[in-house]
């Protein structure tokens, strides 16, 4: 993707384009109008007199919107400026885009207006890895437009063209004959819909408009969204603005799979991900909880709803397990990827039952936990009876399907994520330790519920029984005496994966670690070999495989730091964590507010602003969701009983801060604070 | 394997009475089978876990319409309900969400049988 290149989305259906609005996909290239994980448009470029045009402007008024100003001709200095062009596009079902054609003459012109189209309609993991396709192609034209469609078997995928305004249309596209007179102006409506045989959805032919007014009703949907979150003041304007785009890109973010009945859940990240993760849509539910608990409770029904029911290697699926990921397109569809859903995760299970404790606790949803009592009950018996792979009482993961499975099944999920010191790697299974944390986390949190809302106190008392032990075992298992932290990993004898990770701020986060071991912990994760001064490296400096610009070995994700600090806050660390946001937030100001996936582990004295680490995807979920999370970490929310708890530990950079109207199981309650922790110089 | 794995699927279904992986499902589901020589149509109605299964023309509030062979193929695991939904192959009418809960008693071509689950873990 180039600098140019323009997202808009609604959903999971959006467009990446050119600068000028031009969409020239290659086989490779990831640009095109998508949804469901499919293209279907490949091209679609604008000409005025057989000419391409230049941008002057580009304006992304909102996520779902854009508004392209052109000029005719290309690669002149100086433009002839007696025509312009404006296409304003609205993503809904497909595209909606206004064409305006204006002159600027004193004499009438007539020009040829011209719009190519075509489709490849390739399947997303077509594109990443330039697949061939199997099915075949047909162009239709009729009085009504241009139908591009594709086939195979029963698959069938359809986009259907048409405008306002009357056109020559043949198989490549509609062709406008004009005659515009002195300043005056042409225009007409463009529609791109899309279709899909799925469910019996037939192909519809739009009304013009019908399509476009997507535009203002997603404009008043944004609107709402905003005004029903809780409201910022603080004398530091680039928190604010931090905060609010966290909320505008969260609100892009949302995604309504078909069986959510119009309710919506964060999808992973834009534009490549979205779609339901397990892990990556509950991580940011979690941080989102204070400000938008309404994610949570649709995670959580849908997750619970794809909960696996069978043993299925294909789909590393088993009963209670929680799915990776669902994709739409024409390879899952075929069998030919197992995304229908696929299961290989190992964390999002027990954290399944970690946001759903959690979620009541804020929100006081009882009858939620009720009705998601089996889905609980069968998450929790997946961690003794199918996740325990070695038999040591430890979860660990080995994906059955070696074909298209996935290898690592934690978050650090890139093939040299997990190492010893010594930079080998291990083989498989493997046991990492936040999983463990993740599974105590979960008995405790199951116990809680067992007890106050299912009314089973043998459950709660044996989930209790479970969670001691597993924390005593780990204790002695997973920790390094030489170093004096806990291991990244068991591997498949049981030895230690010996490495120094940020792993071990989950750890304080789920709440395995051992009191008198957490002081250790948290000297190393605020040492100079973890802490960068932006934030919390994946890997520590020296050991084997570090590099500052490793994916999962030595940069630092902002989601992985969010919850460090809420860790560092769990054990009491109110100053550590605080110097944790206050380093993930000023690296925010770099980015306009919006956090990127990860950036470079330099240390922050050296580079003195944070280097991105490039990645196809922003805005990514739970890099959205940090500012949240730390915003609560930071003002020491807790709910407690009936209350909220506002215990606040903020940075000096902040002089004051105020979060208004934070919901919960207490109505909304108000949150004050000043700054008076010293982090330290710049 | 059996000469009519769909009639078995929804004897046994029909005979198990109860069914706790339907217990958030209420309501019915036509099943609609073209293909196997005579059309087939079979109602499941659930109500609490409480499952009935039997054939005739009696109203669903989802109707779910695909071929008998296909239909064989999910209810002995040889293929998954929601691909078979991406492809076309399957046709829901009515809610999606019934599917998302419908496809759970559907077995996976793999599956160890209980026992043998349990039993590694010994």
């Amino acid at each position: 993707m180039t600098a140019a290149s323009v997202e808009i989305l609604d959903g999971n259906t959006f467009v990446v384009s050119d600068g000028s609005g031009d969409i020239e996909a290659s086989s490779t290239d990831p640009t095109g109008l998508f949804s469901y994980d499919t293209r279907f448009l490949s091209r679609w470029v604008l000409t005025v007199d057989g000419r391409r045009l230049t941008p002057l402007s580009t304006d992304d008024v909102n996520y779902f919107e854009a508004r392209f100003f052109l000029v005719p001709g290309t690669g002149t200095v100086y433009v002839d400026s007696k025509l312009s062009v404006i296409r304003k596009r609205a993503v809904g079902r497909g595209f909606h885009e206004q064409l305006t054609v204006m002159n600027h003459d004193e004499q009438a012109v007539d020009v040829v207006v011209r719009i190519e189209a075509t489709s490849d309609f390739a399947d997303l993991f077509e594109v990443k890895d330039a697949l061939e396709k199997k099915g075949t192609y047909r162009t239709h034209v009729d009085d009504d437009g241009l139908l591009l469609a594709y086939e195979r078997e029963t698959y069938r995928r359809a986009t259907h063209i048409s405008s306002s305004e009357p056109a020559a249309i043949d198989e490549h596209g509609l062709t406008f004959q004009l005659r515009i007179e002195p300043h005056s102006q042409w225009e007409t409506e463009l529609d791109v819909v899309t279709a899909a045989s799925v469910s019996g959805a037939r192909f519809l032919r739009t009304k013009h408009g019908s399509n476009g007014d997507g535009g203002s009703r997603m404009a008043s949907d944004l609107e709402q969204w905003l005004e029903t979150a809780p409201a910022i003041a603080s004398d530091w304007d680039a928190l604010k603005v931090t905060y609010r785009r966290s909320l505008i890109d969260l609100a892009a973010l949302r995604f309504s799979p078909p069986i959510a009945g119009g309710r919506s859940l964060p999808a992973a990240g834009l534009p490549w991900f979205m779609t339901m993760f397990g892990r990556d849509s509950i991580f940011t539910s979690l941080q989102a909880l204070p400000f938008k608990p309404e994610l949570a409770a649709t995670t959580l029904q849908v997750l619970g709803a794809w909960q696996g029911t069978r043993v299925d290697d294909f789909r590393d699926e088993d009963p209670g397990r929680i799915l990776h990921e669902m994709r739409y397109g024409e390879l899952p569809a075929f069998e030919e990827r197992p995304h229908t859903p696929y299961f290989g995760t190992a964390d999002a299970t027990p954290l399944y039952v970690v946001l759903l404790d959690e979620y009541e606790r804020w929100t006081g949803d009882t009858a939620l936990v009720r009705e998601l009592e089996q889905e609980a009950r069968a998450a929790l018996r997946w961690i003794d009876e199918y996740a325990d792979l070695m038999g040591n009482g430890y979860i660990s993961y080995k994906r059955r399907n070696e074909e298209t499975g996935l290898e690592n099944q934690c978050w650090k999920d890139s093939w040299d994520s997990i190492s010893y010191r010594d930079g080998r790697l291990p083989g498989f299974p493997r046991a990492t330790c936040e999983l463990q944390g993740y599974a105590y986390d979960a008995k405790v949190r199951g116990a809680r519920l067992a007890r106050a809302v299912w009314g089973d106190d043998e459950l709660a008392e044996r989930l209790e029984r479970e969670a001691e032990d597993l924390k005593r075992r780990f204790d002695r298992d997973f920790w390094v005496e030489d170093g004096e932290y806990y291991a990244l990993a068991l591997d498949a004898d049981g030895a230690q994966v010996d490495s120094l990770s940020s792993n071990n701020g989950h750890l304080l986060w789920s709440g395995i670690v051992e009191d008198s071991k957490a002081d250790a912990v948290a000297r190393h994760l605020m040492g100079p070999r973890l802490f960068s001064g932006w934030g919390v490296r994946t890997l520590a400096e020296g050991d084997g495989r570090y590099n500052p610009i490793g994916y999962h070995v030595g940069t630092v994700w902002p989601f992985d730091s969010s919850f460090v600090a809420w860790g560092l806050r769990r054990y009491g660390y109110k100053e550590e964590a605080a110097r944790v946001a206050a380093g993930i937030l000023e690296a925010a100001e770099f980015f306009a507010g919006r956090l990127p996936e990860a950036f470079g582990g330099y240390e922050r004295s050296i580079t003195r602003y944070p280097v991105e680490y490039p990645t196809a995807c922003s805005p990514q979920a739970w890099s959205t969701g940090t500012p949240l999370l730390l915003l609560r970490t930071m003002l020491g929310l807790e709910p407690l009983g009936e209350h909220l708890v506002v215990d606040p530990a903020l940075p000096t950079r902040i002089g004051h801060l105020e979060l208004l109207d934070i919901p919960g199981r207490w109505g909304r309650i108000d949150a004050f604070a000043r700054g008076r922790v010293d982090v330290g110089a710049r | 394997m059996s000469a009519d794995p769909t009639s078995d699927f929804f004897d046994a279904l029909a005979a198990r009475g109860h069914e706790p992986l339907l217990e958030k499902m209420h309501g019915s589901v036509a099943v609609e089978l073209s293909g196997g020589g005579e059309d087939e149509r079979w109602v499941v109605s659930v109500e609490g876990g409480a499952v009935a299964a039997e054939q005739g023309a009696r109203d669903a509030d989802c109707t779910l319409r695909t071929s008998k062979e296909l239909f064989d193929h999910l209810v002995t695991g040889e293929t998954n309900a929601m691909a078979a939904l991406l492809r076309g192959a399957l046709v829901i009418e009515g809610d999606l969400e019934l599917l998302a809960l419908f496809q759970r008693i559907f077995p996976a071509a793999t599956a160890r049988v209980g026992s043998e689950a349990e039993a590694s873990q010994a």
